[in-house]
């Protein structure tokens, strides 16, 4: 067997191995990595920048555990810009495990910039069925959430005085790891018509782009990289930059095992062929 | 006497000339120190919002006698508004310079309102004018949508013509899919190596296309499976999806004259959350180790997760979904894709429904169609005729 | 990373979650007992939560309170839901068409419209809404449009992909092979994110544990 062929062969779990190590690695030691910040991550900031303190921004925050390492960081980095302009911030979940994170987010932030619950913002819980449920709140908030999350009636939070729907908030942002991206497009963006952003996984990232260039999304932040982004654009350094590292090593390590796999795959195929051909 | 006269004159000329000026000093003495012309009208026209739900209206001004100086003079526009033009407008919003046209929403159907706007320099009111009344309705039918309710009906009626045709018995053409000639073969194979085969119907519900498809490839494969004796097992993540198996699995073994075989057991319900579920059929390619594992329906992050353990337990494997953000995962692992729109020609090329058959036809027609208006689009774009592309701006 | 305040709550609780992750790692090697009992832990306590959070979220929410508030109208979405469960019925389950009929009634006249708007409409306006021009926004929307029609000619099952349009199906094939590429690499970063966390997650708990 030669050296292609055992190339070929290679148990996976030694490339388990070095990508493991690849993550630990800069774990012991790690280091800073230049972010260059992409437009369609600008837009977004440069959209919650050029809000006045007291503008109202909606942000919907719809994933679970298995995706916070992408979107915690920047769902963060948007609370903490918002708070920082003193925007009013509405939040919602449409994500069965997002209430737990909504309120590990908000409580957390409100806390470091002094926000009161109820007066600067107002967290409506959750609520199944995104499509109904986004077609109601563009009618009226209060159909679908009668109350708050801590079942407070919303007309008796301060914070919801004169806001009755989608009319009365100067955009929506919605982080998500599902498919409710789709639904805010239909749903939302495409019945309402309010300007929508999304942060999303890496994995969703390369199936939104057609809507930014048809203007449908103003603003697309794309994974950790993303996030990672719009940390260093609100100067507040997070989880996000924290992984940048660690995802250098990784695809480092992961491409030059593609180009091992790839030479091996070329040289096999070629030198099979050549032994056909010679037994012909 | 000549000289008093032309004194008389000159005094009368001056006093004359004078008067004027005086009633202007009276209009300074009487009124704002600030104030030295009566404001400009402006003109104020109030309209119903068209194509909307109701509650809104749109209010626009212009100011004719205003010269291209005095309007750039002008840095904001104040908005008030009334039910009652006698009564106290109630100031709703301010707006730069150069504005022409603000939309209020919020109000009451059936109800008038008035607006009066008034134009400042700082602190001179250089206009005014009040409009109205308007009259906020909604609408039944937004006419900015007729291009797609032309389309709907197109496509209905295209879908509905094949579906006809379909049903009288006309022969439609499907090219051969790669994966759909798979499936034969590798249920063979199962038998052959006496495994069972793993059927994962994918998250979605019971009515999205995907999973619909997948219930026709499943009558297909249990049909197969029931002819050959083999062993199918269904993990099912939706209790309305695992009904709708049990009932095709169950009718797929009784059809090959074999009821007894059918064991509910293998059609099951497992859990409604997705790694968790991901999970449990991890467990089952594992401990069974699958001959065949087949993957229809609608996937989402767990895709490369089950293809991969399966692929570590040998197994053939067949995907087919409409998530495109999942297919990169399932070509890199599994042995045949059915990718995208090919899962539902795969689901009327086995049923030879004519529901599915029609209705693959008419979106293949409308691919046609799209083509057209794409090729006929950049064109016209190109040569600056934009009126083509307007067309599909709809409200 | 250095430690912080914990008390006896959360070194028990983090090390039940550091243990959990191990335990689901230790798939990688081979299937264990470790991971089964994690794989079925994990699949309980997700059903225990969902249930219950659907049966205050739904339920409550928008069946009991409603009612008990005098909004007597809710029962008949109430009604419609209990009929659905008819479907585990042999004898009954032709009451749950009536429900899927409303539910698919309503779903589909709902959703034509802003489908067709969202995925047809504003992408065809986006498509040719530019003109091709001599430069690199030229260029990019030339390949734009060539990307699309080659995408979509490989999509049409009602000819043999044969002669010219054979050719246009291939090119078509290899525009969907590249995005697929774009899409798997966005993953990887996202699938080496998730790793990272938990790596992140591991080494905060042996700090605390072991006191930095």
């Amino acid at each position: 067997m030669n050296i292609f062929q055992k190339m070929m062969q290679i148990d996976r779990r030694w490339v388990y191995l070095a990508i493991g190590l690849a993550v630990i690695i800069p774990s012991i030691k790690s280091f800073d990595v230049p972010v260059t910040v992409s437009p369609e991550v600008k837009r977004i900031y440069d959209f919650v920048d050029s809000l006045q303190a007291g503008d109202y921004v909606f942000i919907c925050v719809d994933y679970d555990p298995s995706s916070m390492a992408e979107l915690n960081p920047m769902a963060v980095a948007i609370v903490n810009q918002a708070f920082v302009k003193d925007l009013k911030a509405i939040f919602v979940t449409l994500s069965q495990f997002g209430p737990g994170l909504v309120e590990q987010i908000t409580s957390q932030l409100a806390a470091n910039h002094n926000k009161i619950n109820g007066v600067d913002y107002a967290f409506l819980g959750y609520r199944p069925y995104p499509a109904i449920t986004i077609l109601a709140m563009g009618v009226d908030f209060s159909v679908p959430f009668p109350q708050d999350y801590y079942g407070t009636p919303l007309d008796s939070l301060p914070v919801m005085n004169g806001i009755k729907n989608f009319d009365d908030v100067k955009g929506v942002i919605e982080i998500t790891s599902g498919n409710t991206a789709d639904f805010w497009l239909i749903y939302g963006n495409g019945r309402y018509g309010f300007p929508l952003a999304i942060g999303i996984t890496g994995v969703m990232s390369a199936n939104y782009y057609q809507y930014l260039s048809s203007g449908q999304l103003f603003g697309i932040i794309p994974g950790v990289k993303g996030a990672a982004e719009y940390e260093e654009l609100v100067g507040f350094p997070g989880e996000g930059k924290a992984q940048m590292a660690y995802q250098v090593i990784a695809h480092s390590v992961i491409i030059i095992f593609i180009i091992i796999s790839n030479v091996a795959y070329f040289a096999t195929r070629k030198r099979k062929a050549g032994l056909e051909g010679g037994n012909q | 006497m000549k000289k008093s006269g032309f004194k008389f004159l000159v005094v009368l000329a001056v006093s004359i000339w004078l008067t004027p000026f005086a009633s202007f000093a009276e209009v300074i003495s009487a009124d704002s120190a600030f104030q030295s012309f009566p404001p400009m009208p402006i003109i104020v026209t109030v309209s119903d919002m068209p194509n909307d739900p109701g509650g809104a209206l749109i209010v626009e001004w212009s100011i004719p006698d205003a010269d291209s100086l005095t309007l750039a003079s002008m840095n904001v526009y104040q908005i008030s508004r009334s039910s009652n033009p006698d009564s106290e407008f109630e100031s709703i919003t301010s707006l730069v310079a150069g504005s022409t046209r603000y939309e209020d929403s919020g109000l009451e159907d059936g109800k008038n309102y008035y607006y009066r706007i008034i134009a400042f320099d700082n602190d001179n009111r250089l206009a005014e004018g009040t409009g109205g009344p308007g009259v906020p309705s909604g609408q039944w039918f937004n006419t900015g949508r007729i291009p797609i309710l032309i389309m709907v009906v197109l496509f209905a009626t295209t879908a509905i013509g094949f579906i006809v045709s379909a049903k009288k018995g006309y022969k439609f053409y499907v090219r051969p899919i790669a994966g759909i000639r798979a499936v034969d073969d590798a249920i063979g194979r199962a038998t052959e190596m006496g495994r069972p085969i793993l059927y994962v119907p994918g998250l979605g519900t019971a009515s999205e296309v995907a999973t619909i498809a997948a219930f026709t490839i499943l009558g297909r494969v249990a049909r197969k499976v029931a002819e050959y004796n083999t062993r199918v097992i269904v993990p099912n993540y939706d209790p309305v999806v695992m009904a709708v198996c049990q009932e095709v699995v169950k009718g797929a073994y009784t059809a090959a004259g074999k009821p007894d075989m059918y064991d509910a057991n293998d059609v099951y319900f497992v859990t409604q959350d997705q790694f968790p579920y991901t999970a449990a059929v991890n467990g089952v390619m594992l401990r069974q180790k699958p001959a065949t594992n087949f993957y229809m329906g609608m996937f989402y992050a767990e895709s490369l997760v089950l293809a991969e353990t399966g692929f570590i337990s040998g197994s053939i494997q067949i995907a087919g979904t409409d998530q495109l953000v999942q297919i990169p995962f399932f070509v890199s692992v599994c042995d045949f894709v059915l990718m995208g729109e090919e899962l539902y020609a795969a689901s009327a090329y086995l049923s030879q429904e004519p529901q599915q058959l029609g209705t693959l036809k008419a979106q293949d027609w409308g691919k046609v169609l799209v083509v057209v208006l794409i090729i006929v689009g950049m064109i016209f774009s190109t040569f600056g005729w934009e009126s083509f592309a307007a067309w599909f701006d709809v409200g | 990373m250095t430690p912080q305040e914990w008390g006896l709550y959360e070194y028990i609780f983090n090390g039940v979650a550091a243990l959990l992750t191990l335990c689901i790692f230790s798939f990688l090697y081979k299937d264990n007992p470790f991971y089964k009992f994690a794989e079925r832990l994990v699949a309980g306590v997700a059903t225990g939560y969902f249930t219950m959070l659907l049966f205050w979220t739904n339920f409550m929410d928008k069946v009991y309170d409603p009612l008990k508030a005098g909004q007597w109208w809710y029962i008949f979405p109430a009604v419609l839901g209990v009929m659905m469960w008819t479907r585990f019925s042999k004898k009954w389950a032709w009451v749950s068409r009536y429900s899927i009929a409303f539910y698919i009634g309503i779903g589909s006249g709902v959703s034509i419209t802003v489908y067709l708007y969202t995925y047809l409409f504003k992408q065809l306006q986006a498509t040719i809404g530019f003109p091709i021009t001599m430069d690199i926004a030229g260029l990019n929307q030339f390949l734009v449009i060539i990307a699309v029609l080659s995408a979509l000619v490989y999509f049409f099952f009602s000819t043999p992909h044969k002669g010219a349009l054979g050719f246009v199906s291939k090119i078509g094939i290899y525009v969907i092979m590249i995005c697929f590429g774009a899409g798997f690499g966005l993953t990887v970063m996202g699938r080496v994110a998730l790793l990272v966390n938990r790596v992140i997650f591991l080494k905060g708990y042996l700090i605390q544990l072991f006191g930095g």
